[in-house]
């Protein structure tokens, strides 16, 4: 492996780590906000949690830590120490959804990229000493639409006017991080972040030009946020015993803070509670692993929400299934099943939310020696649900994760 | 810390992320999640805001002489249409003819020989001619009683674009009076009687005389005027021609219509109407065009309602704006020349006003078909609201500049949709009257957008 910040293209020539790197943010930036699903809840908040995390934790029902042989994670702040190649991953994740909302329905239709990430080992004359990581991954989103159908009376005529309003954002956080084993079974790790992202919000309001009088223009108004702030965490991965692997993490972050731009008024200052979490992974046989997870995070107490609107749910979980149904000398191919219970932070009118999640996938490890994967691609397909009265949403949604190593 | 590296094979690495990098770059079909429900939506507000005029107007004045009746390419016939006062001094009745006066004879003629063979003849012998004209029986006002229309050869020179009932030349800087006011010594060529009830055609016979006489086209007094007699009446004459009752050379049995072309075709009236005094106009022969100066103001103080929204003084910008349009009230204008038909309203920007009335003016507002009026709202007893949009400028005054970034004049011209359109023309109530022009806007505010 050469220290060179260099890689090769797929016909052998050499690409530039750097603009490896700098095309992988590119398109990270210039695509959707980065979400794991759309949604009416925390409407009146940040929106919905997005789920950070790889189509291989997806089918497994994990929460982003963990899970032995993880690549690129931007929760589990540990979890690359185990690279030994340079490593990019990219997750791709449509969503196709629908909702009730007491008498009203609807669909949506989405594409996202909710994680992205490099894992660099720094290496040395006596080996790899440390991994570092950048990653970007998807924090809240709120992207929906909400029209209403009213009338006024101009000139003493009934005049129908259609409202919308359009909300689509989210924040987004990047993270550097570093990675370090301390001998053969614990790894330690730690990531600072600073959250990114806008909020983009346009009130449209159109009259009826026939009641008006013709050559009506549509009122429009359009307002933006942007967001910053910063988080910073620090975990570990142990293995106490071959057969078992173990993660855990906190992370505290500092107040978001939501900044108009030129033309738009009101700020906006979040507190973020700090989030623990915690994760194991077990073999039961040479071709079959079990993983549970957990999340702890107490929005109740959080300021700068409007009263009532922050859930009283405190507790996330998963656990999940992974079979190495073909496994040959330098590929596999694992089958992967999972669920997982969320419990989003921001309510739609009174009810705590809850998430629950039922998910498949399947890994196509393309070139893989030791437990090491240098090439694959991972799928998940699942189906979930979420619902804080009156408001029900399901929802399909597919992640593609696309991994390389050694580049 | 002890380190391996396993050996392994060609990584295709470069080659997945090239179809994940296609997959993500295709991959772009949204469809955000809609909800018709209320709270979510940030409510806006809409209000109706009629600015009188000293508000956002001021010098208002009529400018007339726009085109000739020549331009208009139909004629009138009227006599003693509509006599009353208007605008206080009394008026005797219209009084209208048309002119006509056809060019070169035809030179040839495709004829059916005596063997049945078409074929073109050059040796055409022209008898005599019918002069044929139809009237447009719905715009035409005739108390549905037969009209008597009257032919008549002129014998004085006359200028097909520019005469007019006194002037059988009205150019810049030459003017000759007719002999006789109303197109000077003229003979008869012939009448007859038109019966609305009949169809909307007249035929009268020309002699050849007139026929031989006609084809000298270096003789400028050639011509035709009809007119009627029959008071109260005023018709309009949508198309005249005359035909050339001949006898080809290759058929001498037989007689053949050729048409002859018409070089002029113009009416003359009278009386001319006069300047309007404390009335807005616009439209007529030679048209007559209103002009206002818009000051838009930006900042308002009322309504009540929005005040208690948004609070006063309220900035206008040119978003709030979803509708303007200035609002005219009609009146009765002289009789003679009322519109018996729907008008048709434009309005343009003054590109100079310094120059006015000779100002270039702006593009259309009212787009290609105007702003239509009844012909109903100027009879008495009149007094109905006509509503001109202007939304668009009245963003563009607000915002200073047009969306394209061009400079936007602030002086107007309200004018038929096209000129000349008519002899008759629209009235509306002066800048100083109780129901002087208005503007009715309408204005939309939201509730903020706060998070």
């Amino acid at each position: 492996m050469s220290g060179a910040l260099s890689g090769r293209s797929a016909r052998g020539g050499r690409i530039p780590i750097p603009a490896l790197l700098g095309a992988a943010l590119l398109l990270a930036l210039t695509a959707p906000a980065a979400a794991s699903a759309q949604s009416f809840l925390g409407f009146r908040a940040l929106g919905v949690p997005v789920g950070a995390v790889g189509a291989r934790g997806t089918a497994l029902g994990n929460l982003g830590i963990g899970l032995a042989r993880v690549e690129i994670s931007a929760t589990d702040p540990a979890a690359s120490s185990r690279l030994v190649f340079p490593t990019f991953g990219i997750t791709m994740q449509p969503t196709w959804g629908s909702f009730d909302l007491e008498e009203l329905t609807g669909t949506s239709r989405t594409n996202h990229l909710p994680l992205l990430g490099i894992g660099y080992p720094v290496r040395t004359a006596d080996g790899v000493v440390g991994v570092a990581t950048v990653s970007l991954s998807g924090h809240m989103e709120q992207r929906w639409v909400a029209r209403r159908q009213s009338t006024v009376v101009l000139s003493e005529v009934e005049v129908e006017v259609q409202d919308s309003y359009r909300n689509d954002g989210g924040t987004s956080v990047v993270r550097v991080g570093w990675a370090q084993r301390l001998g053969s079974r614990l790894s330690l790790g730690v990531s600072a972040g600073s959250y990114l992202g806008r909020l983009d919000r346009v009130f449209d309001r159109e009259l009826d030009s026939l009641a008006v009088g013709g050559e009506v223009y549509s009122f429009r108004e359009e307002y933006a946020w942007q967001y910053s702030g910063y988080l910073v965490s620090a975990g570990f991965n142990a293995e106490p015993h071959p057969l078992v692997h173990i993660a855990g993490a906190a992370e505290g972050s500092g107040n978001l803070k939501e900044t108009p731009r030129e033309g738009t008024e009101g700020e906006g200052l979040y507190s973020i509670p700090l989030r623990f979490s915690a994760g194991a992974s077990g073999s039961l046989s040479p071709r079959l692993a079990v993983n549970v997870s957990g999340v702890y995070q107490n929005w109740a107490a959080s300021d700068g929400f409007l009263a009532g609107v922050t859930s009283g749910r405190k507790w996330s979980y998963g656990a999940g299934l992974e079979w190495r149904a073909v496994e040959g000398l330098t590929r596999s191919l694992p089958v992967r099943f999972g669920y997982r219970r969320l419990a989003p932070p921001f309510r739609f009118e009174s009810e705590d939310p809850v998430e629950s999640i039922w998910s498949a996938g399947v890994g196509l490890n393309l070139a893989e020696e030791e437990d090491i994967r240098f090439g694959w691609m991972d799928l998940a397909i699942e189906r979930g649900s979420r619902s804080s009265a009156p408001l029900d949403e399901h929802f399909w949604r597919a992640t593609v994760t696309l991994g390389i190593s050694r580049f | 810390m002890s380190e391996h590296t396993p050996t392994i094979p060609r990584s295709p690495g470069c080659r997945i992320l090239a179809v994940g990098v296609l997959a993500a770059a295709g991959a772009c079909t949204e469809a955000l999640p809609t909800v018709e429900r209320k709270e979510l939506v940030r409510s806006g507000f809409a209000t109706e805001v009629i600015l009188e005029y000293d508000e956002f107007a001021s010098g208002a004045r009529v400018y007339g002489g726009f085109g000739r009746a020549s331009d208009l390419g139909a004629g009138f016939v009227a006599h003693d249409f509509g006599p009353q006062p208007d605008d206080g001094s009394a008026q005797e009745g219209l009084k209208a003819s048309s002119l006509l006066r056809f060019g070169r004879y035809p030179k040839t003629a495709q004829v059916s020989d005596t063997t049945g063979t078409t074929r073109p003849d050059s040796m055409l012998t022209f008898l005599f001619g019918r002069l044929v004209m139809r009237f447009d029986s719905l715009s035409s006002v005739h108390n549905d009683e037969p009209v008597e229309i009257f032919a008549h050869a002129l014998t004085e020179p006359w200028d097909g674009a520019t005469a007019t009932w006194d002037y059988r030349v009205d150019s810049v800087g030459h003017r000759e009076r007719w002999s006789v006011p109303g197109g000077g010594a003229v003979e008869e060529i012939g009448r007859t009687t038109w019966d609305p009830e009949t169809g909307d055609t007249i035929k009268i016979r020309v002699d050849s005389t007139w026929i031989a006489a006609w084809s000298d086209t270096t003789d400028f007094s050639r011509g035709v005027r009809v007119s009627t007699t029959t008071p109260g009446v005023r018709l309009r004459v949508s198309s005249a021609l005359l035909r050339l009752e001949t006898i080809p050379s290759s058929n001498p049995d037989s007689i053949i219509q050729v048409p002859s072309s018409t070089e002029n075709r113009t009416f003359i009236y009278a009386p001319a109407a006069t300047a309007p005094v404390k009335t807005l106009r616009v439209g007529g022969v030679p048209a007559w065009r209103t002009v206002l100066d818009l000051d838009i103001p930006s900042v308002l103080n009322r309504p009540d309602e929005l005040c208690e929204l948004v609070g006063c003084p309220v900035d206008i910008t040119a978003d709030h704006v979803s509708y303007a349009a200035i609002r005219l009230t009609t009146r009765t204008g002289a009789r003679a020349f009322a519109p018996t038909d729907t008008l048709s309203l434009d309005l343009r920007s003054v590109m100079a006003p310094e120059i006015l009335p000779k100002s270039p003016l702006g593009p259309s507002r009212t787009g290609a078909f105007g702003t239509l009026l009844p012909h109903e709202w100027f009879q008495p007893p009149a007094q109905e609201i006509a509503e001109i949009p202007v939304t668009g400028l009245v963003r563009d005054l607000l915002r200073g500049e047009t969306m394209d970034g061009d400079p936007v004049s602030k002086t107007i011209a309200i004018l038929s949709i096209f000129e000349p359109l008519t002899v008759e023309y629209m009235s509306f109530d002066w800048a100083s009257s109780p129901a002087a022009p208005k503007l009715r806007i309408v204005l939309n505010f939201s509730h903020g957008g706060g998070t």
